[in-house]
C-alpha cells in the first residue's frame, strides 16, 4: 500500500496505516470486532460494508454474503464505510 | 435414486446437486461444481494432529489440586464433549453419504467426520491421563441426565434424516407400509429433515462446543491444565473450519442455484431453524448453570457464560441468514477467548511446556527474481 486508506466507521474515521490489515487498524482504533483465526477461514471477523470495495489476495474459506467483508484478510485501496461500533461505546450503551 | 457404490449411469458430475441427485461414482476433483469444499478439504488435511503429541502428565498433577467443584466443571465438559463427538465422528458419513452427489462435498463430509475421530481420541488421552479410571468417566456419559437431555435434541435430527433416507432408498417416494406403520415419504419432507439437520449439525459446531471451550481456557488463563487447553485449541481450530463447511453448505441451499426446492425448503424451515438456535442457547445455558452448581470458577460464571452463549448465537444466526433472537448481546463478554482461538499458527509460546503443533507441508516453492539479487556466478 502506497498511500493510506481512509476507513469511515460508525463512531470514526481513521487512516490505515502501511501493511496493517484492516482487522489490525480496527482493533487498534478500540473497535468491537470479533475474531478467531485471522485468516480467512473461520469467519468470525465478518463485518457490514456501506460503502466502498475490497479485494482479497486469495478467496477466502470463510463464507462471506453480499455486502459483508472478513477484515483480516482482505486488501483495501480505496476509502470505505464500514458498520462497526467503538468497543467501549457499546459497552456504555 | 436407489444408491449404489458406484452407479454405472454415465452422468455430468457438474450437473449434479449436493443431494439427491445420482450417487457419486467416479472420485474426480480435476473438475468441481463447488471448488470450496477442495479447498476445505486441503485445510483440514493441513491442520492434521495427533493427541499422542500433546503432553498431559502436568495436567494430572493440575487435576488432583483442583477443589471438587472446579473438578465436576473439567470432567462434565469432557463428557459433553464426548458426546458431541461420539456423534459427530460417525453421523454426518451415515446421514449425508447416502445422498451426496458431488464427489468433493461427499470427500469433505469423510474428512470432517474423520477430524471428528480424532477429538474423541483425544478426550480418551486426557481422561486416561488425568483420572485413574477412565471408565467412571465414560460410563456416565449414557446414565447423566443433564448430558443425555442434549444427546436427544443433538441426534434426533439426524435420526429422522437417516429413518426417512433408508426407506426412501429402498423404496422410493409414496406411502410405504412397513410392519403396520405407513410412512409418506415424499421429496420435498426429505430435503427439509436435510436442511434442518444440516442446520442442527451447524448449530452444534457454532455454539455447542463454546461452553467447554470457555471453561478449558479459562482454567488455563490460570495456567491450569494447560495440556488440555492445547488440544482444545486444535479441536475449536478444527470445529471453525467445520463450522465453515456447514455455513457454506446451507448458504447453497438455500440461494436455489443449486436445487430450486431446495431454496423454497429452506424458507419453509425458517422458523424452525430459529428455534433450533434458541432451544440450543437455552441448553447451553442450563449446562452451564450445572456446570456451575456447586460453585463458579475464577474468571467465569454462570451470567458471564450464559451472555456468551447469546452473544455467539447472533453471531452463528447471522451468518446463515437468521435474524439474531438476543436483543442486548452485541457485545462479546470473555474477549480474552479470542487469543485462544486464534488458531491458524497454534505455535505456542516457548515457554509453555511443549510445542504441540507445526504446519506440514507449507514449504513455499515461489522464486523471486529479488532472492536471487545477491548471487553471483
Amino acid at each position: 500500500m502506497t498511500t493510506s486508506v481512509q476507513i469511515m466507521t460508525e463512531d470514526m474515521v481513521f487512516e490505515l496505516a502501511e501493511n496493517e490489515s484492516l482487522l489490525d487498524a480496527l482493533e487498534r482504533t478500540g473497535h468491537h470486532v470479533e475474531y478467531q483465526c485471522r485468516s480467512g477461514y473461520c469467519g468470525a471477523c465478518r463485518i457490514p460494508l456501506q460503502a466502498g470495495s475490497v479485494d482479497y489476495p486469495r478467496p477466502p474459506l470463510a463464507l462471506i454474503r453480499r455486502g459483508e467483508i472478513l477484515p483480516c484478510c482482505c486488501t483495501v485501496n480505496e476509502p470505505l464505510t464500514l458498520k462497526v461500533h467503538l468497543r467501549s461505546k457499546k459497552l456504555a450503551g | 435414486m436407489k444408491y449404489s457404490t458406484f452407479c454405472q449411469t454415465d452422468n455430468d458430475q457438474l450437473q449434479e446437486p449436493m443431494f439427491f441427485g445420482q450417487p457419486v461414482n467416479v472420485a474426480r476433483y480435476d473438475q468441481q461444481k463447488y471448488p470450496i469444499f477442495e479447498k476445505l478439504i486441503e485445510k483440514q488435511l493441513s491442520f492434521f494432529w495427533r493427541p499422542e503429541e500433546v503432553d498431559v502428565t502436568q495436567d494430572r498433577i493440575d487435576y488432583q489440586g483442583l477443589p471438587e467443584h472446579e473438578k465436576h466443571i473439567f470432567i462434565s465438559n469432557l463428557k459433553y464433549q464426548t458426546l458431541l463427538d461420539s456423534i459427530q465422528g460417525r453421523s454426518p458419513n451415515v446421514a449425508f453419504l447416502p445422498l451426496v452427489s458431488i464427489p468433493e462435498l461427499e470427500t469433505w463430509i469423510e474428512t470432517w467426520s474423520f477430524s471428528e475421530t480424532i477429538h474423541s481420541r483425544s478426550y480418551t488421552h486426557i481422561i486416561r491421563n488425568i483420572v485413574n479410571d477412565p471408565a467412571v468417566v465414560f460410563d456416565d456419559i449414557v446414565r447423566n441426565e443433564h448430558i443425555i437431555e442434549r444427546a436427544g435434541d443433538i441426534s434426533k435430527y439426524y435420526d429422522a434424516l437417516i429413518h426417512d433416507t433408508l426407506i426412501y432408498l429402498k423404496l422410493g417416494e409414496g406411502k410405504h407400509e412397513l410392519k403396520g406403520t405407513t410412512y409418506d415419504i415424499n421429496m420435498f419432507e426429505l430435503k427439509r429433515k436435510m436442511y434442518l439437520c444440516m442446520m442442527s449439525v451447524n448449530v452444534l459446531e457454532a455454539i455447542r462446543f463454546y461452553v467447554s471451550f470457555a471453561c478449558s481456557f479459562a482454567f488455563a488463563e490460570r495456567r491450569l491444565m494447560e495440556g488440555n487447553a492445547k488440544i482444545i485449541r486444535l479441536i475449536a481450530r478444527d470445529e471453525a473450519l467445520h463450522l465453515t463447511g456447514t455455513q457454506h453448505i446451507i448458504n447453497i441451499m438455500q440461494n436455489g442455484q443449486d436445487d430450486p426446492e431446495m431454496a423454497e425448503v429452506a424458507k419453509s424451515c425458517y422458523e424452525e431453524s430459529v428455534e433450533i438456535f434458541r432451544h440450543a442457547a437455552q441448553q447451553e445455558k442450563e449446562w452451564a448453570k450445572y456446570l456451575f452448581k456447586d460453585g463458579s470458577m475464577i474468571g467465569l460464571n454462570y451470567d458471564i457464560l450464559s451472555q456468551y452463549v447469546e452473544y455467539i448465537t447472533n453471531l452463528r444466526m447471522i451468518a446463515v441468514g437468521l435474524e439474531p433472537i438476543f436483543k442486548n448481546a452485541s457485545q462479546n463478554p470473555i474477549p480474552w477467548i479470542n487469543a485462544w482461538l486464534v488458531s491458524d499458527n497454534v505455535q505456542v509460546a516457548p515457554q509453555e511446556v511443549e510445542v504441540s503443533s507445526y504446519l506440514v507441508g507449507q514449504i513455499d516453492a515461489s522464486v523471486s527474481v529479488d532472492d536471487l539479487g545477491e548471487f553471483e556466478l
